[in-house]
């Protein structure tokens, strides 16, 4: 069993986990301080994206505790609290500023006091020390294929069956198959002919200005290098992500995504404040018994959460519910970034931003398509309808 | 003591339902506007987790109409990537290379939907085209010297141009002496921006350094700290060991010398936007976002008026400020001006904790970086293979340089993310200085624009200036850079241009 360190102090892990599951087996919720007010923040989405539990881990500032799997050795170290985390001195900026902090407008009537909350900020600023070492470039490479397909989940993976071989397919997790592998659905994970790139994580998507023929160029992650890969067209079906509520707490410790707590091998307790309504209130509370958890289900936004970590729930009917932690069953968000940055229409539905597509996928950008949760349609139909148009 | 019971929607940069609140009640509730304002989604998440919620509170305010609830525009890298993994990007990225087309807006097209509905006045004093920091910097000074009705035309949101879209660094480093003044009273106002205008622009005086990787440069250097010194400024130039004493993370074995001055320094820029368009609206000004402008009458040599996409302003003085855009609006009245726009990309980091005091550049790449008030290591290269053009996209050759460069000049920064990309638009001259003054043949046509990336440095002075000779002070600068000197080959160099 490795054992890893966090702030000094020995914790033993279970091989394989990530860190963020080591932590919370171990007791640990409040991972960091927030960077203005010092609030205390511990993991919430568990797939690196919401930005709740960064660490410093061997030496490197703000990495994802959710994303790195531990090592014998490895030194976690919380960051933003710097008479420590646990009992940060600076939360005082929560209590004194408890509507908020209007950093526009403070200290502007004098020039003395406006230089002092200059020097206050700029000392405060920040989250991370910097790198330990110096590391030097990885070695990228550069493909040239005809087709990418950014995300191996049902709607990718259709699109991939559609498009056959020349197709590549990228999936920044492990394993194809998306998020429905985290309610148990029979996913048909064969890719067909196209190739199928795992740990891939596609992290820019431009129009192409290299020299070599083709319409994109995307970057993609692999560890600490970067694959640049020139494509004629490209098919994002990147999914969603899990959303919070804005509601008094919901930022603290001890309030997650419900998926996120699916794919987190350890428990965070035995009873769970679900909030969330519908299917994905319904899928989630399903799934999450299944991992022997209990559940109470608060529909509609509550009115607080209580405690560090959170330990009640009050309900916008003033019902007080005690729990050992909060599970937020939101549907997710399509992740409609790549397809926008690229120029891609996208319009508020009331729970996200879908792509905006036609009958077959297409965008408003002639090379690029979307399929699935992204483009707010159905996966199968609209992946293996994607996949077809683009090899066209 | 309690946690306070704030409902917080951007946990990255601790924003608030209150917060969303108070910039919807400032005026800023269109998706762009919401983000600079409050700071929403420029953390680590990119906005992954709280632009929805943004967005639900805006609907349910009925804040934007349907129309206007899109993203804000997604800037790459969508994860946190190092800079040392840009850094190791093969060749073909960063060597031969085509011009790309710009990005359609997020809106769709045509007239923005949060086009306010009311029509624009029949006829002004002044009309000013550009709402970035020039033109709301001299609406104001003008609004305060009783110059009449003024508005100011903007066509997208405040901020949308380079005037938000620059690294915010301010200096005096000039080898002009008129550079060096204007800089020097512009910085002098920074530092007061805030009682003058209400509003915070935490200007941070770290000093720039400038280093010289060759004995060309350094001899430069040397000319330019020698007439800095002439006009008041502490600039020198120091040894390798000394530009490491300032920022010890250099390998100081990449440069010669470097030119030091400890008054110049970083503002965050995007307040002074807000500041001065609330202080010229407080003035009796009229600022109008989301408001393109169509056309410019002229008849018998003098400008009669401007046409929009709301409607005909009458006008015998008209104001062309609108930066890289400036050739293409003083065309619609016959005037072609010598300026070229380029794309110039820029990127930020995650953000650390405070290191770094000055910005650094070097001036033989163009590499130039800092630290902002929020920790994040701001920079941005110039790229020599750069084509002329109005293209504010981001490019994946400029982070696999910006990279390469940075790690090599501090190494210790390969292993430091970045989070956003970004790219504005210089407004370049043939000799880099700008242009001001009268069109010659079109009475009433007046340009401020040129500025070569480095007008929001200037605007205060230049703003107050030319405030004062529109209302028939003389100043020889209006007639030094007027756009005839080209015509007649008296070019003005300057020879500090980073980026």
């Amino acid at each position: 069993m490795p054992r890893i360190h966090l702030d000094g102090a020995p914790i033993e892990a279970q091989a394989e986990e990530t860190v963020a599951a080591a932590l919370l087996r171990a007791g640990v919720t409040t991972f960091t301080r927030s960077i203005k007010y010092h609030r205390p923040r511990g993991p919430f989405c568990f797939a690196g994206s919401c930005g709740q539990c960064l660490m410093r881990i061997d030496g490197l500032p703000s990495l994802p505790a959710c994303r790195v799997r531990v090592a014998e050795g490895m030194r976690c170290e919380r960051q933003n609290g710097p008479l420590g985390v646990e009992n940060d001195l600076f939360r005082a900026a929560d209590f004194l500023f408890p509507d908020g902090l209007d950093h526009h407008h403070l200290m502007v009537r004098s020039r003395l006091l406006g230089r002092v909350a200059l020097e206050i900020a700029r000392r405060l600023a920040g989250l991370g020390e910097l790198p330990e070492a110096a590391e030097r470039p990885g070695r990228g490479e550069l493909r040239v294929v005809k087709l990418v397909i950014v995300g191996a989940g049902p709607a990718g993976l259709a699109a991939a069956r559609a498009a056959g071989a020349g197709a590549l397919l990228i999936e920044r997790e492990g394993r194809a198959g998306g998020a429905e592998l985290l309610f148990g659905a029979p996913v048909d994970t064969d890719a067909g002919p196209a190739e199928l790139l795992l740990d891939a994580e596609c992290v820019g998507l431009y129009a192409n200005d290299t020299a070599i023929a083709g319409n994109a160029l995307l970057a993609v992650r692999r560890r600490d290098r970067l694959l640049a890969i020139v494509a004629e067209r490209v098919v994002i079906a990147t999914g969603g992500v899990s959303q919070p509520v804005p509601f008094p707490g919901v930022d603290r410790p001890g309030v997650y995504a419900a998926r996120g707590l699916l794919t987190l091998g350890a428990r965070v307790g035995r009873e769970l404040a679900l909030v969330g309504e519908g299917k994905e209130a319904n899928r989630c509370a399903e799934a999450l018994s299944r991992r022997g958890y209990e559940m109470a289900v608060i529909p509609g936004v509550p009115r607080r959460a209580l405690g560090n970590p959170v330990k009640a729930v009050d309900t916008a009917g003033g019902k007080r519910i005690r729990c050992d932690a909060v599970a937020i069953a939101q549907p997710p968000a399509p992740l409609h970034e790549l397809a926008t940055s690229a120029g891609a229409q996208a319009h508020f539905d009331g729970a996200g931003f879908p792509v905006q597509t036609d009958a077959e996928g297409r965008t408003s950008v002639p090379w690029l398509f979307a399929a699935g949760t992204v483009a707010g349609k159905p996966p199968l139909a609209s992946g293996e309808g994607a996949g077809s148009a683009a090899c066209r | 003591m309690p946690l306070s019971e704030k409902a917080i929607v951007c946990a990255c940069e601790d924003v608030s339902v209150h917060d969303i609140d108070d910039a919807i009640a400032h005026g800023y509730a269109d998706i762009e506007s919401l983000k600079r304002y409050t700071g929403l989604g420029t953390g680590p998440c990119q906005g992954k987790s709280c632009e929805v919620g943004a967005m639900r509170i805006c609907a349910q305010r009925n804040a934007v109409p349907p129309p206007a609830q899109v993203p804000f525009r997604a800037r790459p890298p969508l994860a946190p990537t190092t800079m040392a993994a840009y850094a190791g990007l093969p060749a073909e990225v960063t060597g031969a290379r085509h011009a790309t087309r710009g990005l359609r807006p997020t809106w769709g097209g045509g007239a923005h939907p949060l086009q306010p509905p009311a029509p624009l006045p029949g006829s002004a004093d002044v009309v000013i085209v550009g709402g970035g920091i020039m033109g709301l910097a001299l609406a104001w000074n003008l609004a305060g010297k009783g110059a009449g009705r003024v508005l100011v035309l903007e066509r997208g949101y405040l901020c949308e141009g380079a005037s938000g879209r620059n690294g915010g660094g301010v200096r005096a480093q000039w080898t002009t002496p008129t550079l060096i003044e204007l800089a020097k009273e512009s910085i002098a106002f920074m530092a007061r921006f805030a009682q003058e205008l209400g509003i915070n622009v935490w200007l941070r005086r770290g000093g720039y350094l400038f280093l010289a990787h060759d004995e060309e440069t350094l001899r430069r250097i040397e000319y330019g700290a020698e007439l800095q010194k002439r006009y008041g400024l502490p600039t020198r130039v120091i040894t390798p060991g000394e530009a490491g004493e300032i920022v010890p993370q250099l390998d100081i074995s990449r440069f010669l010398a470097a030119s030091w001055n400890p008054e110049d320094g970083v503002v965050f820029p995007w307040p002074f936007l807000w500041g001065y368009a609330d202080g010229a609206r407080r003035r009796g000004a009229q600022v109008e976002t989301f408001t393109r402008v169509t056309g410019l009458e002229v008849s018998d040599g003098r400008v009669r008026a401007v046409q929009t996409d709301r409607g005909r302003v009458a006008a015998d003085r008209v104001v062309i400020a609108a930066g890289a855009w400036s050739p293409m609006v003083a065309r619609l009245a016959g005037v072609q001006l010598p300026n070229v726009p380029y794309r110039h990309e820029i990127v930020s980091s995650e953000p650390l904790k405070p290191f770094l005091g000055p910005l650094v550049s070097m001036l033989g790449t163009g590499l130039y970086f800092s630290q902002s008030m929020r920790g994040e290591i701001v920079g941005g290269m110039g790229d020599p293979d750069e084509e002329p053009g109005l293209n504010q996209t981001s490019s994946l050759r400029f982070l696999a340089r910006y990279g390469r460069a940075l790690s090599e000049l501090v190494p210790q920064l390969g292993a430091v993310k970045l989070l956003r990309q970004w790219a504005g638009c210089y407004d370049v001259t043939p000799d880099h200085s700008p242009v001001l003054g009268e069109t010659p043949r079109v009475a009433g046509l007046l340009q401020m624009s040129g500025f070569v990336g480095h007008g929001f440095m200037m605007a205060p002075a230049v703003a107050r200036r030319m405030a004062e000779w529109m209302g028939g002070a003389k100043d020889e600068i209006f007639e030094r850079y007027n756009v005839r000197r080209f015509a007649e080959g008296r070019l003005i160099k300057e020879t500090f241009i980073i980026g």
